[in-house]
């Protein structure tokens, strides 16, 4: 796509458009000019009824000068340069844009108002954008959404954060201690250590290390090489950004704190850390241009897009939409599935268990050769894997 | 595994790790620049919504000026063809002079106009130029702002649609203006009033005849039997005065819907004859709405459904697989959510044609980099986040799904193509 063929035919609609206002103007300027020059010398000559016959050759005069200029066939003639620009642009965005991205939609498919709002709805709190997220759900009349108090909850720890007062955050993690304990969470240590780090610069050691004992010694179990160098930095308490430690002066840390936050918070509300919303947007604009080029190359087949229960092309997500292992068996290129799992032959190599089926002629030969490399296979020896 | 390399107090520990893993790596695949071009690609709309209105607003001066102009120089002609006095030729002149003069100022605010349009145009034109590497998660969040909002002008949320593109700074970048037009047409139309829409198809005449539209014929066709509806002796001769005027010349293109349309002069409002009776109901009135809505869209070169379902329906067929609509499905996948579900449920599944493997410790793809390691009991995660472990714990990995325990010699490599 060439953004400069685009920004080039507009120019030129954009220059036409000057150009045609410009002759307008200077028409409409010839034009007054004339009929001043014709009334100043009317005005000028006495009244008389003799000169009946000058004024109207005054009038004639200033007819004539008009049907020179012509300015009708003037003004056509800017127009029709214009025009053709004015055509011009939309064919070039039609040629370098898609004109019609609805060509990959299924039409039979509506979906539930309700359910699309609520989800904006969602979306707009868990951003933080309440006044939005409340003005949308009155206008269109949706039932109050469930997870507002949640988030504004949410947003009252992180403000907290950004001004360097960890209170709620901690509070928060402390109540809440078991579950980020079986999510694997570290965000209650990572908490305390900021705080510890605050009160240490804020050169009280001997308090730090009080608040060490109290807080962070019960991490011991999971965080020990943690603690070590924590304490260590106390050594350094006055000249931290010259010591081994310099790194626990990096706002990095405060970030990923609240990064940790909104996530652990929202994974504790079953939610996902960034917005549902915008994944799937953004997931539909990587999907868009490939599932558009599939349709514009099959257009002259027969398709049952409007019910096909699997999409005809891979879609090429980038990584981080992938949320799920999946195994595709490099010779069958079927996805595995619970009936069709993927198994592992002793070489390392690892087909699905219908390719592997077949391979031993549905287990009447005990060995056969893999398909990858020169290994013989045991088909007792193959086993099943869990991603 | 050295497990004294945990006891030293400047080993990898847990807040630098994580700092590690929870930015991701800027490194972007070279494809990556080509999706930006392919999405760029799906921003027809955008460019060319605020093109027809500066279009439109270019044709309607200029023909304007031109009626102007040319008033002024038959008024002349006329002037110097009669025999009007001295006085009278001056006043007639200096009126021709005012008028001019009007057509100056008219022309400098059209002018005004149409430059502020045309800098809109550009605005987006610069917008879709802007995009990079380093602002698309940006440029990303904006542009579903933007997907928002168009969605809120097609439902009517004018409110909202419009505190979302001030507070986000996006106004040069959605259509209220335009959607507001359409709104006056809608609301008209919804109170059984088609004047709004006919002032709206003379105004596009040219743009719809071009399209062959019968959308003016239907809102004719709406009056007419809004006038047998009347049910008076007179009104029935109205109806026919109507039909005589405004109806009788589409008979060339739409015959048979005229003549089913004539023929309710035979029955009344309250006929239950079928075929009859469903041209007397108020229903018809959403139908010339939702006719409305596409013409409208089709004039400006939109998409006839909201953006966000088309974004959507193909977010959600490639996001969607069967292990999204698991019990345990880790809630990072949009498919955990219910909503999210019941929208994709009458969507097709995803395709892949190469295995992606997810690490279920890390969450980290296992490609050549990290590759997929074997426990004994056949469950696989990343070498990665098994090293890690083993150093932790002094070369001992417990499956965390399983809890079986072995030891990190025992691991094999998988290989998968």
């Amino acid at each position: 796509m060439e953004l400069k063929s685009i920004k080039d035919a507009f120019d030129r609609v954009a220059t036409k458009q000057k150009l045609s206002y410009s002759k307008t103007n200077e028409i409409v300027q010839l034009l007054s000019q004339e009929i001043d020059k014709a009334l100043s010398i009317l005005q000028k000559t006495p009244s008389s009824d003799t000169l009946l016959v000058d004024h109207r050759s005054i009038l004639a005069d200033v007819k004539k000068v008009f049907m020179e200029i012509a300015p009708i066939t003037q003004l056509e003639a800017a127009e029709k340069e214009l025009h053709a620009a004015l055509t011009k642009y939309p064919k070039v965005l039609e040629k370098q844009l898609n004109p019609d991205i609805s060509k990959a939609y299924r039409n039979n498919v509506e979906f539930d108002t309700h359910i699309v709002n609520q989800i904006i709805a969602n979306f707009f709190y868990r951003q933080g954008m309440f006044d939005i997220g409340d003005c949308f759900v009155t206008e269109s009349g949706e039932s109050e959404c469930s997870t507002r108090q949640s988030f504004v909850e949410m947003y009252r720890i992180l403000e907290a954060m950004k001004r360097r007062d960890l209170e709620p955050a901690l509070n928060w993690a402390v109540l809440n201690s078991d579950k980020l304990k079986q999510a694997r969470s570290d965000l209650e240590m990572k908490l305390h250590s900021l705080h510890f780090l605050e009160i240490a610069q804020g050169k009280n050691s001997k308090e730090a290390i009080n608040y060490a004992r109290k807080h962070i010694a019960t991490f011991a179990d999971s965080c020990l090489p943690e603690i070590q160098k924590l304490m260590c930095s106390l050594l350094w308490n006055r000249k931290l950004d010259r010591s081994p430690y310099s790194e626990f002066l990096s706002p990095a840390l405060w970030n990923n704190a609240v990064k940790e936050l909104t996530r652990q918070y929202c994974n504790l509300l079953g939610e996902s850390s960034e917005s549902p919303l915008s994944i799937t947007v953004t997931a539909g604009t990587q999907a868009l241009p490939v599932l558009l080029k599939y349709m514009n190359v099959m257009a002259n087949k027969k398709l049952d897009w409007q019910t096909m229960e699997q999409l005809p092309v891979d879609a090429q997500l980038s990584e981080e939409f992938q949320f799920h292992s999946v195994f595709v068996c490099p010779v069958s290129k079927e996805q595995s599935s619970d009936d069709n799992p993927p198994m592992m032959m002793s070489c390392g190599h690892v087909l699905c268990k219908q390719t592997i089926n077949k391979m031993s002629k549905n287990g009447s030969k005990s060995s056969f050769k893999c398909p990858y490399c020169p290994t013989d296979v045991d088909i007792s020896r193959c086993r099943q894997l869990h991603f | 595994m050295e497990i004294d390399s945990a006891t030293n107090g400047n080993s990898d520990a847990v807040m630098t790790e994580s700092v590690a893993t929870i930015t991701p790596s800027p490194v972007v695949p070279s494809s990556r620049s080509n999706q930006f071009t392919e999405s760029l690609k799906l921003e027809h709309q955008l460019l060319r919504v605020p093109f027809e209105h500066y279009k439109k607003t270019i044709r309607t001066n200029h023909r304007s000026f031109e009626k102007e102009v040319s008033t002024v120089v038959n008024g002349v002609g006329e002037l110097a063809d009669s025999d009007w006095s001295k006085d009278a030729t001056v006043s007639r002149l200096t009126s021709l002079v005012t008028r001019l003069q009007g057509l100056k100022r008219k022309l400098e605010e059209g002018s005004n106009v149409e430059n502020l349009q045309a800098q809109r145009c550009r605005a987006r034109i610069d917008h879709l130029d802007s995009v990079d590497v380093e602002n698309i998660t940006e440029w990303n969040n904006t542009k579903l702002k933007r997907i928002l909002v168009d969605y809120m002008l097609r439902m009517s949320y004018f409110e909202t649609a419009t505190k979302l593109s001030e507070n986000s700074n996006i106004l040069d970048l959605v259509d209220i203006d335009i959607f507001r037009e359409a709104k006056k047409v809608i609301d008209a139309l919804k109170n059984k009033e088609v004047a709004s829409a006919l002032a709206w198809c003379a105004d596009n005449k040219t743009r719809l005849k071009k399209s062959k539209s019968k959308f003016e014929f239907q809102l004719r066709l709406q009056e007419f039997i809004e006038l047998v509806r009347v049910d008076t002796a007179d009104s029935y001769q109205k109806a026919i005065q109507y039909a005589r005027k405004h109806l009788a010349s589409w008979g060339a293109t739409h015959m048979n819907e005229l003549q089913h349309v004539l023929a309710t002069l035979a029955f009344k409002s309250t006929t239950e004859c079928l075929k009859y009776k469903v041209l007397f109901e108020p229903q018809q009135w959403d139908v010339l709405v939702d006719q409305f809505k596409q013409e409208f869209c089709k004039l400006y070169g939109m998409t006839m459904e909201p953006l966000l379902n088309i974004y959507l329906q193909a977010g959600l067929s490639a996001l969607k697989t069967p292990y999204g609509f698991e019990e345990g499905c880790t809630k990072e996948d949009p498919l955990s959510q219910e909503n999210f579900r019941k929208l994709a449920l009458p969507l097709p599944f995803s395709k892949q044609h190469h295995s992606k493997l997810v690490c279920y410790i890390s969450k980290e793809l296992m490609d050549t980099e990290n590759p997929p390691q074997v426990l004994p009991n056949g469950y696989v995660y990343s070498t990665k986040a098994l090293k890690e472990m083993a150093e932790k714990n002094g070369g001992i990995i417990t499956c965390p799904r399983t809890g079986l325990v072995c030891n990190y010699t025992e691991l094999v490599k998988a290989y998968i193509s």
